[in-house]
């Protein structure tokens, strides 16, 4: 038992931290929102003027006079009741609502496309290291150069061929604007057209990394005794690779499969950018670039929140499959 | 967050054999929506949005997507491209008495709310008094008082001459129903479901799209053009893509090939209207606390001649961009304003390396062995502040680098975020910064010399500034606006006199050193719709994101072919 508790222990430290550096950091970055407001206000033709700039710095309260220490111990106490406050960028929505909207977007593009990058990853990676030294093994330097190629370069040579070429997809968007989102037929199959691009993409740029792990572990655990004590036994071989070789060998894939299933929620930024999908990586960015200090925050919570529970399952999981893990609490 | 891998695998296996099977069946679906989105009556229009629309239609907000002109209106329409008279809409006519104290305003007695209701100078006063009330979305600073005199007349009085606060009180003050906002709090309100007196209102709305459809209770008469909608678009180059696909009908913006859009876009016609002053600013005022050689008005000025503006045109800014006035006095429509005194009206095309060569040295500086002018050892080496991403204005900086050190003069770009550059400017720790300067509500310079070179709008090095980022303070300036503010704008002599002293002193000194006007360019659907705005009829600023100039050019179109 001691050893969830210190386990437990660890990820309350590490979320107080994670907390405490979410609320220093966007106070070290430079310009306030009223700034960025009046100068986006500018571009776009407002008038501008000392009291345009008047009226919104009491209308976003950018009200800093407050003690460093009571701002922090506000910033907690708001935490902990799930009040992340205003967003400023998207005046006057709550974070939590600007956050709701867009996260389940993230969540189904990029988790799915973990899901499937990392089912056919350890798959393929079973079978090419089933019988290394074949003509598969040429997949694992194809599959890794694929990675290896800068994301937005592939996102936008996909781009180029799929959309603008063949035009078999849109290039832009997570719908088709003229439908009502909602779960009838016609948008979630629309949502899916436009999803598949960007999922092509996440799923191509990560594969490689499954494969290579897969197959390094199935090589290595084909020389295991128990394998070839399997084959003396005369068990067929399709039986063996996948209850005895891919069985073990997939134990690292799956820690590494929840821990990207911790970041799924942080979203692909790039992905989302190229393809201006609605998602968090977009609004994170668009937080970022108008000093949204709550948005920003809001979002660095959810990420850590998602990855130290990612984390936490993943410990948890891992003492009752490995029992080796816990062995010396 | 659960893990459970079996379920996970499970539901991952089974969502992309649905994804999949789906392609099959709607790979062909997105592109006849997307021509279907194009309807004969249908405007598609995009406004530069990258991301999601956040639902917010409050006219006073500062985070609105839409609605100012299209579905709220003023009592004018106050464009800044021309000086016709004001255009009535909700009010029919508007007299100042002498001394800019008091003004009436006559109201439009057939006008119904899109709910039904009468609109009424109830809601007028309402309107103005809530902005008294609530400051945080007093943005346009009215600082009078408001009473109804009967159901269409309203009399606005000051204690102080008011003219200049006309235009943002006749044409940028949207006009709020009373019965609907009394019991809300406008500055936290989106206003999900507008209603206004406007030619149009909200039909549908998505985070990716909204639509606007003409009201058929429109004071005129329901606009020619049925729907409006709005995309989001992820940027510049979504933008032009889209414009090539043919299923936008309207954008603001540069796009690949600019000259020849009539061919490169068959259909499309592009129209460019010379807005944005751009200019050097400077940390100027020594005595507010600027440091560095650009304190200096010689060092100013020999910039300014060392451009070579020809060339910087056809280099950062694809040609779009035109000639400048040193006095800040748009060229093209403030021309009778320029002081006659001003020897050069308008910023020399060509460099004038001698000009700046005499200018320096009668400063005190001297041709370092490097060919860098150098006073006291400290070598004329000037760092310009620019955002990070704005090719043009980096390129332009590039540009000018080049053509100032044949001048002798030493120039560097120092890119940074968004938030640095602006952090930078408004507490004037920067030396010089590429930017341009906003014009006001109404064509009339006094705006941008009340905004740019008056010390109430300025602040030491340090201190936030407001608007006036070069620091730049002079009393005489300082007078002659207070003389503006208190002169009615139909007595031009009076008004321009002071623009003389204004001008010959901003040229003399020259905190904003002048680059070009930067053209803003639109791409319009001339095949489907006719009425647009041209350089001949130019009734409104013809950039789709500019309200409510925007509203009237929607309600001047017409479908092509009707």
């Amino acid at each position: 038992m001691s050893y969830y508790l210190r386990k437990l222990g660890f990820y309350l430290i590490a979320l107080w931290a994670a907390l405490t550096l979410n609320f220093i950091i966007p106070r070290l970055m430079p310009g306030n929102p009223v700034d960025i407001l009046l100068a986006k206000l500018q571009q776009r033709g407002g008038v501008v003027d000392a009291s345009t700039r008047q009226a919104y710095e009491l209308l976003l309260g950018g009200d800093n006079s407050q003690p460093v220490l009571v701002q922090y111990a506000q910033y907690l106490l708001n935490v902990g009741r799930g009040d992340l406050g205003v967003s400023v960028s998207y005046f006057p929505a709550p974070v939590s609502e600007v956050i709701g909207s867009s996260l389940p977007w993230t969540i189904m593009l990029v988790g799915i496309s973990t899901v499937l990058a990392t089912i056919i990853g350890v798959t393929l990676g079973a079978i090419v290291g089933w019988k290394p030294g074949t003509w598969l093994d040429s997949l694992v330097p194809a599959t890794t150069l694929l990675a290896a190629v800068p994301y937005f370069w592939l996102a936008l040579i996909l781009v180029y061929v799929f959309a603008t070429t063949l035009k078999l997809f849109p290039s832009q968007g997570g719908y088709d604007v003229i439908l009502d989102p909602g779960w009838n037929l016609e948008f979630i199959s629309s949502a899916i057209t436009y999803g598949f691009l960007p999922a092509l993409t996440i799923v191509v740029a990560s594969l490689g990394g499954w494969l290579l792990g897969m197959r390094n572990m199935m090589v290595s655990t084909l020389s295991e005794d128990y394998i070839v004590t399997a084959q003396a036994k005369g068990l067929r071989s399709g039986r063996i690779l996948r209850t005895y070789a891919a069985r073990n060998a997939v134990l690292p894939s799956v820690a590494g499969f929840a821990i990207s299933l911790g970041f799924v929620v942080s979203g692909s930024i790039v992905t989302e950018q190229v393809f201006s999908y609605p998602g968090i990586g977009s609004k994170l960015l668009t937080a970022v670039t108008n000093n949204d200090y709550a948005l920003m925050q809001g979002l660095f919570l959810y990420i850590t929140l998602a990855v130290l529970g990612a984390n936490f399952v993943v410990d948890l999981f891992y003492g009752i499959i490995d029992p080796r893990t816990r062995a010396r609490s | 967050m659960s893990l459970n891998s079996p379920f996970a695998r499970r539901v991952g296996t089974a969502v992309a054999a649905v994804a999949v099977s789906a392609l099959a069946l709607t790979g062909c679906v997105s592109q006849s929506s997307s021509s279907g989105g194009s309807s004969a009556s249908t405007l598609v229009a995009y406004t530069g949005q990258a991301g999601d629309y956040q639902l917010n239609f409050n006219p006073y907000s500062p985070t609105k997507i839409g609605g100012v002109g299209t579905i709220f209106e003023s009592l004018f329409f106050v464009t800044q491209v021309n000086s016709d008279p004001y255009k009535p809409l909700l009010a029919t006519e508007y007299t100042w008495n002498d001394d800019g104290t008091q003004l009436d305003v006559t109201l439009r007695d057939d006008v119904i709310w899109s709910d039904g209701e009468a609109f009424t100078a109830d809601d007028v006063v309402f309107t103005f008094q809530m902005l008294l009330d609530t400051p945080a979305i007093n943005g346009i600073g009215f600082d009078g008082a408001v009473t109804k005199t009967d159901d269409t007349h309203v009399t606005f009085t000051f204690d102080h001459a008011a003219f200049v606060d006309g235009p943002t009180l006749l044409g940028r003050a949207p006009i709020v129903p009373e019965h609907l906002w009394k019991d809300i709090d406008p500055a936290a309100d989106v206003i999900k479901e507008p209603v206004g007196t406007g030619p149009y209102t909200l039909s549908n709305f998505k985070p990716q799209a909204f639509t606007i459809t003409a009201n058929e209770d429109y004071w005129e008469g329901a606009p020619e053009v049925e729907n409006i909608r709005f995309l989001s678009l992820s940027g510049n180059t979504a933008g032009a893509d889209a414009l090539a696909a043919g299923t936008i009908d309207w954008q603001t913006g540069p796009v690949p090939d600019l000259e020849n859009v009539s061919t490169t876009y068959p259909g499309y016609e592009a129209i460019t209207i010379p807005m944005n002053q751009m200019a050097l600013l400077t940390c100027s005022n020594a005595a507010l606390g600027c440091t560095g050689p650009q304190t200096d008005p010689a060092v100013r000025k020999a910039i300014y001649y060392a451009i070579d503006r020809d060339q910087l045109n056809s280099l950062a800014f694809q040609n779009t961009a035109s000639e400048m006035s040193p006095t800040f006095a748009l060229t093209e429509n403030q021309s009778e304003l320029i002081s006659s005194s001003i020897e050069e009206p308008v910023a020399p095309s060509s460099p004038d390396p001698a000009t700046s060569a005499s200018l320096l040295e009668s400063a005190g500086y001297a041709k370092g062995a490097d060919g860098i002018y150098a006073k006291d050892g400290v070598a004329l080496n000037l760092t310009v502040e620019v955002v990070t991403g704005w090719t043009d204005y980096i390129t332009a900086i590039d540009t000018m680098a080049q053509q100032l050190k044949a001048a002798g003069i030493g120039l560097t770009a120092s890119q940074s975020s968004w938030n640095e550059w602006t952090e930078k400017k408004s507490k004037g720790t920067y030396q010089l910064a590429i930017d341009s300067l906003g014009q006001g509500p109404a064509n009339d310079p006094y705006y941008l010399y009340n905004n740019n070179f008056s010390t109430i709008n300025t602040a030491k090095v340090g201190e936030t500034a407001p608007v006036n980022m070069s620091r730049f303070s002079d009393p005489t300036v300082d007078a002659a606006l207070e003389v503006l503010k208190a002169t009615n704008p139909s007595d031009t002599e009076t008004r321009q006199a002071q623009f003389d002293i204004i001008q010959q002193k901003i040229v003399d000194v020259m905190p904003y050193i002048p680059i070009m006007t930067g053209g803003t360019t639109s791409e319009y659907h001339a095949d489907k719709f006719t009425g647009w705005p041209s350089e001949d009829n130019l009734y409104a600023f013809p950039a789709i994101w500019q309200a409510p100039d925007n509203a009237e050019i929607f309600k001047a179109l017409k479908p092509a072919g009707k």
